[in-house]
């Protein structure tokens, strides 16, 4: 059948490949939290504690979904709010404005909501990029953009745990989504002020990592520390299952980086290969301090899960922006870095007298705030030009060489990465030292403001001293690891078959049915 | 020479125990118990089925001492041990037959 025309579901602009890896992807960043992270902490804290770090983390993962796609998936990723430069998805850059105007026009994107059929199916758009359009439709950007967006208040779960109540979790995590990471989101990938400026952020160094880091040890310097005895004793309860959620975690980190640059392409493979370099480094480099440094000289395991989580945060704000040089210099300083200050800094002021139970503010925080810094140096140019082709208009892919595509274009991004290594030049330091200092600032103010109200909306956003005696019974009414034969079931009816139970059989009644004498 | 058993609320261990030190007892047995006593117990749901569970988690601590040690013993337990609230459990002594050192055979109070 010459010219007969076969229908596909789905649109020309649609790539069936970068769809497939977005969508994959996510789901490997979700299996980060769930149950990766949900996991990794409910096993590293006190027995006592397990059910409700799960509870939190289920019920976080779903708030945050609710309120993305009712309102702040558009406050990240949609059109600017304030008139500025993004208008629409298309982003038309200010010129000659000020750097308040222009900071402030471009500062958080409209909320609204993306449930419509056309919202869900209609091809992805974004003001972060404009120079070569998305294959796949809004949803698959929206459910990718969630899971990161998910996992941000879940990793500074781990700071404020062990003494927060389930109903200020509840009311902090949709309300921090919304004023903290919807407005970072904006400011550094959606288009606004600092994406414009040139500061990076491959898959969320600041905007995630930093950002919980921060968020995590001013709110718990607001709820104030665990019970006394619960810091005293504050050892995990299953180091196996630790060992399942970091994997899940690192593994899932494919996903996280892999999938940042929004093609199934030639960086997307560097950066999940960068990744695990990077983490890979941050293991061994944490593993020999510990061995050679620490007091007892001894290498420990839960030393590689927080050398781990060193190497993939800090390779996180740069994993598809350095070659692979570059990823083993982040994860080794992120963690030899990290390491002098979970030893050292966490004796001194403020550090020693917040309890951020979990650590979030070194291995995140710091890790982060490092790694973002780092990319000023070792950001390579290169990395942006390599794997770029282009598209005739039925939609192939016309075979490009490298070196004309880059002479015809000038490259396949609006933005470059410019190291300091590579092109000589700190201006690319300046631009991440300035969002990284806007980061802190925002995610400290803006926390600190939420966990005051919450504080008075609840009476105290803390349990009392009696029910933190107890932990997850008192606050649920379950324990992580239940004795079957204390418990008994209250109003249980009987049904057909049951027999007495064997305590109940007379004495000298020989044995029971079915049970043959031996 | 003297056992002296007390069962008390967990969180309570570090406290007895140093109290215990300072007294000048050399050494002490400890065991996860789970009690049942006048202290209620508690409720448990599981996937909308509630259980009753009337046992508490307890710690059980033993201490060996001598006869003319064992006032002071008990004494220190108690007061350390002590919260006000039901619940704080039990110390009791029993009298000790014999007891040996078991890697030098050393027998009676000096194998204590």
């Amino acid at each position: 059948m010459l010219g007969a025309v076969h229908n596909v579901p789905y649109p020309s602009w649609l790539n069936t490949g970068d769809n497939t890896w977005q969508l994959v992807a996510a789901t490997f960043v979700g299996l980060m939290s769930l149950p990766g992270l949900a996991v990794l902490y409910a096993s590293i804290v006190q027995k006592k504690w397990a059910v409700n770090v799960l509870a939190m983390m289920f019920a976080g993962f779903s708030l945050v979904l609710i309120a993305w796609v009712l309102w702040s998936y558009k406050m990240g990723f949609g059109a600017t709010s304030l008139g500025g430069g993004v208008h629409d998805g298309v982003q038309t850059q200010l010129t000659n404005v000020g750097w308040v105007k222009h900071f402030f026009e471009n500062f958080v994107g409209k909320p609204g909501q993306i449930l419509n059929a056309y919202n869900e199916q209609g091809p992805a758009v974004s003001a972060a990029n404009t120079a070569v359009p998305f294959h796949f439709p809004t949803t698959t950007l929206a459910y990718f953009q969630f899971v990161f967006a998910a996992i941000t208040p879940l990793l500074f779960l781990g700071s404020v745990l062990g003494r927060i109540k389930f109903s200020a979790w509840c009311l902090l995590v949709p309300l921090w989504s919304t004023f903290v990471y919807g407005v970072d989101a904006f400011l550094l990938w959606g288009g606004g002020y600092f994406a414009q400026e040139g500061s990076l952020d491959f898959s969320g160094g600041y905007v995630i990592h930093m950002s919980a880091g921060v968020s995590g040890f001013v709110a718990a310097w607001v709820l104030g520390p665990r019970l006394l005895r619960d810091r005293k004793n504050a050892i995990p309860n299953n180091l196996v299952m630790a060992a399942v959620g970091a994997g899940i975690l690192w593994l899932g980190w494919n996903g996280f980086n892999g999938g940042d640059p929004y093609y199934a392409g030639a960086d997307a493979a560097a950066a999940v290969v960068n990744t695990n370099l990077a983490t890979a480094c941050g293991v061994m480099v944490w593993v020999a301090m510990d061995a050679w440094f620490s007091k007892p000289r001894k290498p420990t395991f839960l030393g590689a899960v927080n050398g781990m989580i060193c190497g993939l945060v800090g390779i996180t704000p740069c994993a598809g922006f350095v070659n692979g040089w570059g990823a083993i210099a982040v994860g080794a300083i992120c963690s030899a870095v990290v390491w002098i200050a979970w030893n050292y800094l966490s004796k001194v002021r403020p550090f020693s007298k917040v309890d951020d139970a979990l650590g979030v503010i070194y291995t995140h925080g710091m890790a982060g705030f490092l790694g973002g810094m780092l990319l000023g140096i070792f950001g390579d140019p290169k990395t942006l030009e390599l794997g770029c082709g282009t598209l005739n208009s039925a939609g192939q892919v016309v075979s490009t060489t490298q070196s004309a595509f880059v002479q015809s274009h000038g490259g396949c991004s609006t933005f470059g990465v410019n190291g300091l290594m590579y092109t000589g030049s700190s201006h690319q330091l300046w631009e991440q030292f300035r969002a990284a200092i806007w980061v802190v600032f925002w995610s400290a103010l803006v926390t600190f403001i939420l966990m005051k109200l919450i504080g008075l909306v609840l009476r105290g956003a803390r349990y009392s001293d009696e029910i933190l005696e107890i932990g997850d019974l008192a606050i649920h009414d379950e324990e992580a690891f239940p004795e079957e034969t204390l418990a008994q079931r209250v109003g249980i009816s009987t049904m057909a078959g049951d027999t007495p139970s064997v305590t109940s059989r007379p004495p000298d009644s020989g044995p029971p049915p079915g049970v043959a004498d031996s | 020479m003297k056992l002296v058993v007390a069962v008390l609320k967990p969180f309570k261990l570090d406290e007895v125990k140093e109290a215990l030190k300072t007294a000048g007892v050399q050494g002490m047995t400890v065991t996860e118990a789970q009690g049942f006593g006048r202290q209620r117990g508690h409720t448990e749901v599981y996937r909308g089925a509630e259980y009753e569970v009337d046992f508490v988690p307890k710690i059980r601590v033993e201490i060996l001492v001598d006869d003319e040690q064992a006032a002071e013993v008990v004494d220190a337990v108690v007061a350390t041990a002590a919260t006000g609230k039901i619940g704080d459990g039990k110390v009791w002594v029993v009298p000790v037959d014999t007891v040996v050192r078991v890697r030098t055979g050393e027998r009676g109070s000096d194998a204590i």
